[in-house]
């Protein structure tokens, strides 16, 4: 009889650990497929050239990607890869980064989830949580129309950012 | 984010001029210019966005005739030295107080509209509700996909490729290289904020009146809002209140909001993470 | 002469030892409820487990701050799960106390105090290091900014110093230093513990954010174990003190510092054949009404008519502040009660011969078993252990009860054997007797043992030893 309690108790609970573990898997399957379908916008967004610099130089360029859109896309079958990182629990929910490499060169960084939306626990949901600067979107990858700083005084105006951003359009 | 062989496709327009202290960056795409103007005439866009922009200039120079505490003659300056009260001070003016009154109620002294010395300072609202009235214009104007960039806030309203459902893509300046930026941030588009706004302890340093006595946590606050005074407004009792509120404005309102701390550490709500 | 046989060995029937053993069903079915019991144990570990594996959780060991952060949540979901099964444990659910008894089910209890509060401590700590390593914080700075920045978190860490102070306070060496009252004022602490531990599961988990099933599960679980603790330690308790109306209805000296009250009350059929398993009592008297005092009947409940108006009796020694009051009771006075508990019954019977061991006041509950339990004459061996023959309490009534159902009774008086290890008396034990000697056929029969802690222990060291197996072992622990 023991060993009956014994043999049912390890076969209730295998079979409890792997229902567990394959709807497990499942979320996990459809959570690459969210990683990979992000994969593909984050790709396109990526080619942009930089803005970054700060140069009106840059932001011409920036004006004028078109071209090194085509052919980043080109070459993107060798050069361009994204990665996904694993995902990582904080305390503010669990946080995947996702990398783009083109050339040999991190191009674009992003978080692709701090959590899933909907799971995520209401309360804390839209707290400020820290983050490294590589999460959020570099300057370089980023094709921008505006931009937003601590206020501008006509005479920083003149070095800022959107200083360029308003030269190229004018 | 749009590829941006799409937005190359959309060429931008934009004019600036400056005012209340700064530079007021007002930028619309082509094609929206061209469906509002006479067909086919090339020059009709141009000759709408030159009086879009001089119908924006005016809002921003009306408020600042009123509230400028940078000239000796404003409605602002003569209660700042006492020379009018606000019993007898304009409508326009005692509304903006009344406004950050209720602001400072709900920031709970983070942000206020007196400076320590007593006198009495709107500017931190004054320019917020001057991109909303600038805005309220543009929309009047029929004019339905405009950017608007007053000294680093945003406001928004339809897409940089009229038609597309394309948000604006607003970077955030980093604080510690304002040649680069540190983020970037969809307004408008499908999206149910369209307005971004930056405060920071770094330039003009007493703009901002840092409630309790101690230092200032964090560099440079971006607030993403549905509407520009919410944004600027947050963003500028952030950078006063510190952590504490922070975490009351992300629970108290539906915002966005970019942290960076003075030891260059970020802290971001998720909406600025993807 | 300290071994006495007290009535002619009567003659054992050839018949019975073929007839269908009437237990059997009985004993089948509590021996299916105790596998079901086991299973539904390890299922709810695995369930909690489970509950992590279905959100992914796997994926965090892709890295070492994930990993130390799964097993942190694991540990949490387990120990949890443990704090919440040992209060179903203590709950007195009928279920649990009709399949393996209070007693074992307090044991088991016990048992899991340790494992749970590691798992707990476990879990702060994983969790403290994996949230630090993924945010470059080490692990005393992560545990600061959790308590600081994380709503409910500062509960959470309240909860764990009081499970903490639960289970010290429970460990038997601490407790023997302190008083009975001061160890239960500080077990009613885990309520507290638990109430605080709930907060951060669910506004902090992601495993538990709204709108998923296992917030769900985890929620249904929770709500069950404080509806059965509700139910069954406060609700069933007044339910039955109403019910009976005990009153006090005569306090009779058994022998020096030994006391038998007897109640009466109403609805006592409903109480019939649970003489020898235990009801909590509490007097209702000045003083005493706030001491419950666990005592086993001494004589299966009387009931005079269809109304169930009767009488119930149980059989006090007194061995501390408490027990003392009692011999002063006065008629009249009320009594609560909660019960019965306990396998000191026929319920637990799964053969058709039966041998009752009882010691000292543990001779009591022996008394009300032998009076109800089914055995047919010859099948019965009752052996009662004290130092004198005056401590060999309701021995009359015992000897007549032999007398009339046919069992055979042993009186073992005088003193253990100095630095040998028995139940016996130093004549029986030099004699090399052992409980076979006693009862040839305690194989296969059911046995009861009542009696001091390390003497029961040693009763069951030599049943084990005439080769009964532990399902036909039935003891009580008597140390009140």
């Amino acid at each position: 009889m023991r060993t009956r309690a014994a043999v049912s108790a390890a076969l209730a609970s295998a079979g409890i650990l792997i229902a567990g573990w394959q709807s497990g898997v499942h979320i996990a399957d459809s959570s690459s497929a969210v990683a990979s379908a992000a994969t593909g916008t984050a790709g396109s967004t990526g080619m942009g050239t930089g803005t970054g610099t700060g140069t009106d130089d840059s932001t011409a360029s920036s004006g004028s990607s078109g071209a090194g859109t085509t052919g980043a896309a080109g070459a993107s079958a060798k050069a361009v890869g994204t990665y996904a990182g694993s995902v990582v629990q904080t305390r503010f929910g669990s946080v995947q980064v996702q990398i783009t490499v083109q050339a040999g060169k991190i191009t674009d960084v992003t978080a692709l989830q701090l959590t899933d939306a909907e799971r995520k626990s209401v309360q804390i949901s839209n707290r400020a949580a820290p983050l490294l600067r590589d999460e959020v979107l570099q300057s370089q990858s980023a094709d921008v129309q505006t931009i937003s700083g601590a206020t501008v005084t006509s005479d920083a105006y003149l070095n800022s950012l959107q200083a360029a951003l308003d030269a190229a359009n004018l | 984010m749009q590829p941006t062989s799409e937005l190359a496709g959309s060429v931008l327009k934009a004019r600036t001029f400056g005012s209340m202290g700064t530079v007021i960056s007002l930028t619309v795409p082509a094609r929206a210019l061209g469906t509002a103007a006479v067909p086919g005439t090339a020059g009709g866009g141009e000759r709408e966005l030159d009086a879009a922009a001089a119908a924006v200039e005016r809002v921003f120079a009306r408020a600042d005739e009123t509230f400028s505490l940078y000239r000796p003659d404003s409605e602002a300056s003569r209660l700042a030295r006492g020379e009018l009260s606000l019993r007898a001070a304009s409508a326009g003016m005692r509304d903006r107080y009344a406004d950050a009154l209720s602001w400072r109620l709900m920031t709970e002294g983070a942000f206020s509209p007196e400076r320590p010395d007593g006198v009495l300072d709107l500017s931190g609202i004054i320019k917020g509700y001057a991109i909303g009235q600038a805005g309220a214009a543009l929309r009047s104007r029929g004019i339905t996909d405009w950017c608007l960039n007053a000294g680093g806030d945003v406001l928004v309203m339809g897409s940089p490729v009229p038609g597309s459902g394309a948000a604006w893509a607003a970077g955030v300046v980093d604080p510690l290289d304002r040649s680069a930026l540190l983020s970037a941030y969809g307004l408008g588009g499908p999206g149910t904020r369209w307005a971004l706004a930056t405060s920071g302890s770094a330039e003009r340093g007493d703009h901002i009146w840092t409630a309790g006595s101690r230092g200032v946590e964090f560099a440079q606050v971006s607030v993403a809002a549905a509407d520009i005074v919410t944004a600027d407004v947050l963003a500028t009792a952030i950078v006063a209140g510190g952590t504490a509120m922070l975490h009351r404005a992300t629970d108290g309102w539906d915002i966005d909001v970019l942290v960076v701390r003075r030891t260059g550490e970020l802290l971001a709500t998720p909406g600025f993470r993807a | 002469m300290n071994t006495q046989l007290l009535t002619s060995r009567p003659e054992v029937r050839r018949g019975s030892r073929g007839a269908v053993n009437p237990f059997s069903g009985q004993h089948r079915r509590r021996l299916l409820r105790a596998d079901v019991l086991t299973v539904l144990f390890w299922a709810s570990l695995a369930g909690a487990v489970a509950l992590w594996l279905a959100d992914g959780g796997m994926a965090g060991f892709s890295t070492p701050a994930g990993s130390f952060t799964a097993l942190g949540i694991v540990a949490g979901l387990a120990g949890m799960d443990l704090v919440l099964l040992m209060l179903l444990l203590a709950a007195r659910i009928p279920l649990i106390d009709h399949t393996v008894g209070h007693d074992r089910a307090l044991e088991f209890h016990r048992k899991l105090g340790k494992p749970a509060l590691y798992l707990l401590l476990a879990h702060g700590i994983l969790i403290a290091i994996g949230y630090g390593m993924a945010e470059g914080l080490d692990p005393v700075s992560e545990a600061v900014a959790l308590w600081v920045l994380v709503p409910d978190m500062w509960l959470a860490y309240i909860s764990l110093v009081l499970f903490i102070a639960v289970v010290v306070t429970s460990l038997v060496a601490v407790r023997r230093r302190f008083p009975y009252e001061f160890w239960y004022a500080v077990h009613l602490l885990t309520y507290a513990a638990v109430l605080t531990a709930l907060p951060h599961q669910f506004s902090v988990g992601g495993l538990f954010a709204e709108g998923t099933w296992q917030r769900w599960y985890w929620l249904a679980l929770c709500i069950a174990t404080g509806a059965a603790l509700l139910y069954y330690r406060v609700a069933q308790p007044l339910v039955a003190t109403f019910r009976h109306q005990l009153t006090v209805r005569r306090v009779v000296r058994v022998a020096p510092g030994v006391v038998s009250i007897e109640m009466s009350g109403l609805g006592l059929d409903q109480l019939a054949g649970s003489g020898g398993r235990f009801f909590i009592w509490r007097f209702l008297a000045p003083g005493l009404w706030w001491h419950p005092h666990p005592f086993s009947l001494s004589a299966d409940p009387v009931s005079f008519d269809a109304a169930g108006q009767g009488t119930l009796r149980i059989t006090v020694r007194n061995l501390g502040r408490g027990s003392a009051q009692l011999a002063a009771l006065k008629p009249g006075t009320k009594v609560a009660l909660e019960g019965p508990y306990g396998l000191f019954s026929t319920a637990a019977r799964s053969r058709s011969h039966v041998v009752m061991v009882g010691a000292g006041i543990g001779i009591t509950p022996i008394r009300a078993l032998l009076e109800s339990t089914p055995f047919q004459p010859g099948n019965a061996t009752v052996i009662l252990r004290g130092h004198s023959e005056s401590e060999l309490y309701l021995g009359e009534e015992i000897l007549s009860l032999c007398q009339q159902r046919g069992a055979t009774l042993f009186h073992l008086t005088g003193s253990r054997p100095a630095g040998v290890r028995t139940w016996l008396p130093e004549t029986s034990a030099r004699a090399g007797h052992r409980l076979a000697s006693y009862d040839p056929n305690v194989a296969d029969a059911d046995v009861y043992v009542c009696g001091p802690a390390a003497w029961a222990q040693s009763v069951l060291e030599d049943a084990r030893a005439a080769s009964v197996r532990e399902d036909q072992l039935h003891y009580e622990r008597f140390d009140w």
